[in-house]
């Protein structure tokens, strides 16, 4: 008993072990331990909780032939991954719901993967202490959500489309596309102070690219003003590339361009359907054009579109894919269409923007995007460059994640130390594109690809919930990763973020390219967007809300920072509702009450958490047709409307 | 694939039931990891190995941490849970889905509600409850776990089908004017003629009850006798169904019918095989070690003869002061009909006594490991003179080794010599401890008891043809009373469960789902699906109470589900639509499940109720239903509201 004052279990652990290290009766439990945070926990604390909870583990894994994936302990509870000799374990107070602690350590697993590949791999390759560095800062990327909902649902946090005009929605979603059309690049997404404007990722790959650009962005620029990454352009404009990790899933998903998988919908084998809700939601080339079916029958082999040198298959992509008068009116855009056919004779051009869907384009977005951040960068613009006072606190977080590292050093050394890590990953990239020289790497990859496509669509149809990880097994079967590059333009907050693939790197047109197509709207749309002021969250109603899209892993509420009192309680019952939701498939709604009512609802593509404060019932419970409770979801159905919320 | 574990901290297994899934796994595991031509290990040593490193890492936590390990869940949904009583750690496991979490977590509280049953203060001491759990004697072990087993299985397929069991309340049959006949017939009759014949050897019968399979139909008790709680009524219920199992899946009426004819014979029917030997589910893989067979070949003959049938079962009975001894005689009228007679034993008021003094060396134990000395160890107790004089007292007659373990207490703390009131006197206290649970379990232990202590044989003869023939024109009428207790009338509502939890009683229509018996689901696959969902529901509407959410309606598929937990107190006659709300607090999770048997978390909440309405007698009660979901919220609601309404009449009749 005597060390539990010492263990403050307000405290959330993580903790990376590897019990090959630990097999002799000498060894330490300390040679086992890769990562242990927060970093100052005493180590002999850090032994016996690692021991203990890697001992039981085993044993019980076992036991029943299969890995721990959930430890309890009366005060607080941990999810587990074990892969090989490895263990992973994230804790958390015990009312978060399963299914989020869960998740968060499968992503914190992913983002460990995405950036420095095999985790075995890695330690050889590193020094723990360098590795230590980056596991503090995705566990703080990805606890940093600004309200305890945010962390729940892990949601990608993304810009307060209510107060932004839906045409820079629209042009950000048309700067993706236009980098598209070389064929190098898979997908992109747009960042604007650490918040997502437009993405043609699956949520889960956006939250991973994000963490680069927040690191990117708090290392300010001292990266090019070393030299250290390649870069082009003013301080206040440069671009970056980096190593990355991509499973086989996620790159099979990338190389399936949206246009082909609109026509692919209508086709009789449909790889990629089941999952298509994962994609582009927040751009518009995934809208739906309802006079395609016509050509339905033309559609190319699922395999056509990833090789950059095949010929185009059919002439019917011309009609719905054909420029459009929109883009080609701003010299910008035609000057991009111009580059792109010089890229790519072949046409990557998806545009499925045509003179008469615009309008239903720009209202679907109007639509999709009215979201009510109530923390939205409040105040941020007090800075016309610096961070977003959310990545302030985050950048701080993680030098007090990391304390026992950074005390000894001063701040220059941590820089330096950085740059390091920088150096490394360079050489990494290098060696890889070596790798890549030799053709055959890349058609093995597609072909291993395909077949774990089936394997995944299986795995999506088993799953009714579309999720914003990865099948975890992926991730930890090290073997499997692809590599991949991620390529980043920055303009002061406004981050272009790009998956290329490995010969991007070597190819210097290709990278040019890119790069002058994008500059001058990536330019204008900073502009824009800096010149837009942040909304002053309205005056909070007499009631809270909080929507979770399931599908493009958002959340809008009006749930603000810390919660108490009624948004206390409504926090408490959404905790509830979110983990039965999780558990049963068939429950589609509940009113749940402690004091104040509580209504939850959820469809495939959302789930949606009602309160209306007010003065309590007065009766002790009985049923009661009167009681107002029951009248929640009328209530919620009106209310939530103006928050773009339909629950009709 | 089901598993239950109880250890000491010394990792030695006191009791453990498993499956045959389970134990064939455990024998596969060990069986490929065994050396050619070695001789298996015993299945209770491979059970020991296995759970080992968890036990010892169990008590490393709560050394070290102060924290345990509650659950563990694996990919491949097995699922763990663990609890620690005091010195006992509990370990159930699922690796089948049948179960979850909150299923396990309740048979260990179920569990340990069994043996305070069956060894009443004898739990209190882990040295004792050790000795009790797991006996020197082979045979005798073998025939202790063979009981607790049984009962567990019991307990298993009650819960899994019988509503009562489900929300742990008890089910009455609606009959009022036959209650009250038999009540009538009991008191004046039965109990009367029982207390007042000479050769009830000391006895006295304290509560008697008729049971129709897991239902009561009428329940006296003397006017001195101590409250009976819902909680021990319920696991009587399970005692009596462990002796008498109702055959839930077969069409009892015909045969009932021919059994019947010899009344007067005292019957004793074969205990039904356990489920999984029913023969529907032949084993797949079956051992053919010789060395396993024999061991079981010998198990055969080392069981037990069968029991003397007018023997009574001991059994501990809570009341305000401490476990009670009682002695239970179970009085079989037709299959399926029981009549259950509660003694008082003599003698049992040394019980209260050894109640005293324990919880006055716990007290001082609690003290003195706090650093309290001297007079303050003491506090909060009545004088040292006084309970010293009064232990002397009584202490002459109880055992010698009490006698010294009082000798050396009495030196160490009163002499001179001795270390006064200080942590030097925490050995003898708790020495002091373990010989008053010995003497507790000396005088009150069903294996001490001398075997002539009972009411004779004759009397319960008596009893039972008494009750025969007083019943005899409603035995059948009872049967399938039991059945379709009560019927439903409003459309669109599927089923309901009402429970007045101030009484632990509960109404509802049967939910059978069995091929011959119609209930008013009909038969087969659709009552089956309404019986999991109404199983589902109630386990949702315990788990959103446990966090203090005493309203919970959901929309689940082509359903609708309703639970309302209200109160009410007795000068209101409105259903308490005008009482303020009261918000209830939510429980820990490492707490015990909401219900009954398992911690009596309802008694906690009416004490909660009547805290806020002083002077007045709360009543409490639950409401689940289910409902098509096509029907429109608000006559959902009116429906639960008007059924409400109607259910609360019966209850006002005071029956028991």
């Amino acid at each position: 008993m005597a060390e539990t004052a010492a263990l403050a279990y307000s405290r959330r652990f993580f903790f990376l072990y590897d019990s090959s290290k630990v097999q002799e009766e000498e060894d330490r439990t300390r040679e086992g331990i890769y990562y242990f945070s927060p970093e100052d926990t005493p180590v002999d604390q850090q032994e016996l909780l690692c021991g203990q909870l890697a001992g039981v583990c085993r044993c019980v894994s076992e036991m029943s032939s299969s890995p721990v994936r959930l430890l309890r302990l009366r005060k607080s509870k941990y999810a587990v991954r074990m892969k090989d000799s490895f263990l992973w374990a994230l804790s958390c107070v015990v009312d978060i719901p399963d299914v989020s602690v869960c998740d968060l350590l499968d992503q914190l697993i992913a983002l460990f993967c995405f950036y420095n590949g095999p985790v075995r791999q890695s330690y050889q390759l590193y020094s723990k202490e360098d590795l230590a560095l980056r596991w503090a800062r995705y566990l703080c990327h990805l606890q940093g959500g600004s309200t305890e909902l945010h962390n729940i649902f892990s949601c990608v946090r993304t810009i307060d489309s209510t107060h932004i005009d839906p045409l820079l929605l629209l042009k950000a979603a048309l700067i993706l596309q236009a980098c598209q059309r070389c064929p190098l690049v898979l997908a992109g997404c747009i960042l604007y102070r650490g918040r997502v404007v437009s993405t043609q990722m699956t949520p889960a790959l956006t939250m991973k690219v994000m963490v680069y650009e927040t690191q990117t962005y708090s290392q300010d620029f001292r990266v090019t003003a070393n030299g250290l990454s390649s870069s082009v352009g003013s301080p206040s404009s440069f671009t970056a590339t980096t190593q990355v990790f991509l499973t086989p899933t996620e790159l099979y998903m990338l190389r399936c361009h949206p246009v082909d998988r609109a026509c692919r919908s209508h086709c009789s084998q449909p790889p990629c359907q089941p999952s298509k809700s994962r994609f582009l939601s927040r751009t518009l080339s995934d809208t739906p054009t309802t006079d395609t079916d016509s050509s339905s029958l033309d559609c190319p082999p699922v395999s056509y579109q990833t090789m950059p040198s095949s010929p185009r298959s059919s002439l019917s992509d011309e009609p719905y894919f054909s420029p459009i008068p929109s883009r080609v009116n701003t010299p910008l855009h035609s000057n991009l269409m111009n580059q792109s056919e010089y890229f790519t004779p072949d046409s990557h051009d998806h545009g499925t923007l045509n003179g008469t869907n615009l309008c239903a384009v720009k209202e679907s977005l109007a639509g999709l995007n009215i979201k009510q951040d109530t923390d939205a960068s409040s105040g941020s613009e007090t800075k016309s460059e610096g961070l977003n006072s959310d990545q302030d606190t985050q950048s701080d977080e993680i030098k007090a994640l990391a304390n026992g590292y950074e005390q000894s050093n001063c701040l220059d050394n941590h820089s330096d130390h950085d740059n390091q890590i920088q150096n490394e990953e360079n050489k990494l990239d290098a060696n890889n594109h070596v790798a890549n020289k030799n053709g055959k790497f890349q058609g093995e990859t597609e072909e291993e690809a395909r077949t774990k496509s089936k394997q995944v669509e299986g795995r999506l149809k088993e799953k009714y919930e579309p999720r914003n990880t990865p099948s975890p097994h992926e991730t930890l079967a090290d073997t499997s990763l692809v590599p991949s590059v991620l390529y980043q333009h920055r303009v002061r907050g406004l981050v272009l973020a790009l998956l290329v693939e490995p010969e991007f790197n070597t190819d210097p047109t290709a990278r040019e390219e890119v790069h002058h197509s994008s500059m001058a709207s990536l330019n204008g749309l900073e502009a824009h967007l800096r010149n837009t002021s942040p909304g002053t969250p309205g005056p909070p109603g007499p009631y809270t809300f909080a929507h979770y899209d399931c599908i493009q892993n958002t959340l809008t509420t009006n749930v603000c920072g810390r919660s108490a009192g009624p948004q206390e309680a409504f926090v408490r019952a959404t905790k509830l509702l979110h983990s039965h939701f999780s558990h049963l498939d068939t429950l589609q709604e509940a009113i749940v009450r402690l004091g104040s009512a509580v209504y939850g609802t959820r469809s495939m593509a959302q789930e949606t958490y009602f309160l209306q404060q007010g003065t309590p019932v007065r009766n002790s419970g009985s049923p009661d047709p009167q009681d107002s409770a029951f009248s929640l979801p009328r209530k919620a159905r009106q209310r939530l409307l103006k928050h773009g919320v339909n629950l009709l | 694939m089901k598993c239950l574990l109880l250890a000491n901290e010394s990792a030695e297994v006191l009791f453990y039931w498993t499956d045959t899934e389970f134990e064939q796994r455990v024998q596969e595991q060990y069986g490929v990891s065994q050396e050619e031509g070695e001789r298996l290990p015993a299945f209770e040593d491979s059970i020991n190995t296995l759970f080992a490193p968890i036990i010892i890492s169990c008590s490393t936590m709560v050394d070290r941490l102060g924290d345990n390990y509650t659950s563990f869940s694996t990919e491949n949904n097995h699922i763990y849970v663990l609890h620690q009583f005091e010195e006992c750690l509990y370990i159930a496991v699922n690796g089948d889905g049948d179960e979850t979490e909150e299923d396990l977590k309740r048979k260990i509280f179920v569990m340990k509600k069994l043996t305070e049953i069956m060894f009443g203060m004898v739990t209190f001491s882990g040295a004792l409850l050790r000795k009790e759990l797991r006996p020197q004697d082979t045979e005798q072990r073998n025939r202790l776990w063979k009981k607790l087993r049984s009962l567990l299985e019991t307990y298993s397929r009650l819960r899994e089908n019988d509503q009562s069991f489900l929300v742990e309340a008890v089910e009455r049959l609606i009959h009022p004017t036959l209650c009250e006949q038999c009540i009538e017939f009991l008191e004046r009759r039965l109990v009367q003629q029982i207390n007042s014949n000479m050769d009830r050897m000391g006895e006295e019968v304290l509560h008697a009850f008729i049971l129709v399979h897991t239902k009561l139909l009428a329940f006296y008790s003397s006017r001195n006798a101590s409250n009976l709680y819902s909680s021990d009524l319920l696991a009587l219920i399970i005692l009596v169904q462990d002796l008498y199992p109702s055959k839930i899946n077969l069409d009892e009426t015909s045969e009932e019918l021919e059994s019947s004819s010899v009344p007067e014979v005292f019957y004793t029917p074969e205990p039904s095989p356990p489920e999984r030997e029913s023969g529907d589910s032949p084993p797949v893989f079956q051992f053919v070690d010789p060395d396993v067979q024999m061991a079981e070949d010998s198990l055969q003959t080392l069981e037990a003869p069968t029991p003397d049938p007018s023997a009574p079962s001991r059994v501990f009975l809570e009341s305000k002061e401490c476990p009670m001894p009682h002695s239970m005689y179970c009085l079989p009228l037709w299959p399926g009909i029981t009549l259950v007679l509660l003694t008082k034993i003599p003698n049992s008021h040394v019980a209260t006594s050894v109640c005293y003094f324990l919880e006055a060396f716990v007290k001082l134990e609690k003290r003195l490991c706090e650093g309290h000395e001297g007079a303050a160890a003491m506090r909060g107790q009545p004088s040292v003179q006084e309970q010293r004089s009064r232990l002397e007292k009584l202490i002459k007659t109880w055992t010698s080794q009490l006698q010294n373990a009082w000798t050396d207490f009495k030196n160490k703390a009163f002499s001179r010599s001795g270390s006064g009131f200080t942590r030097d006197l925490l050995p003898s206290c708790r020495n002091m401890k373990t010989q008053l649970c010995g003497v507790y379990r000396q005088f009150f232990a069903a294996e001490c008891m001398g075997s002539s202590q009972r009411l004779a044989p004759h009397l319960q003869e008596r009893a039972l043809s008494m009750v025969q023939e007083k019943l005899m024109d409603w035995k059948d009428f009872l049967l399938v009373k039991s059945k379709r207790n009560i019927t439903m009338e409003f459309p669109g509502l599927i089923h309901f469960i009402y429970v007045d939890r101030s009484n632990g009683q509960m109404i509802a229509p049967s939910l059978n789902v069995t091929d011959r018996t119609v209930s008013e689901l009909g038969k087969g696959p659709l009552a089956d699906f309404i019986k999991k969902k109404v199983w589902s529901l109630v386990a949702t509407a315990q788990r959103y109470l446990q966090k203090g959410y005493a309203t919970v309606t959901l929309r689940d598929g082509d359903y609708f589900y309703c639970y309302f937990l209200c109160y009410n107190i007795s000068n209101e006659n409105d259903m308490g639509y005008k009482l303020e709300v009261i918000d209830i607090p939510s429980s820990p999770d490492d707490g015990a499940p909401v219900g009954m048997l398992t911690c009596d978390y309802y008694r906690k909440l009416l004490r909660y109720y009547s805290k806020k309405h002083q002077n007045e007698v709360v009543k409490c009660y639950e409401l689940f239903t289910v409902h098509l979901g096509v029907i429109p919220n608000e006559y959902i609601l009116q429906h639960c509201s008007q059924l409400a309404r109607k259910l609360w009449e019966p209850t006002r009749i005071p029956l028991l």
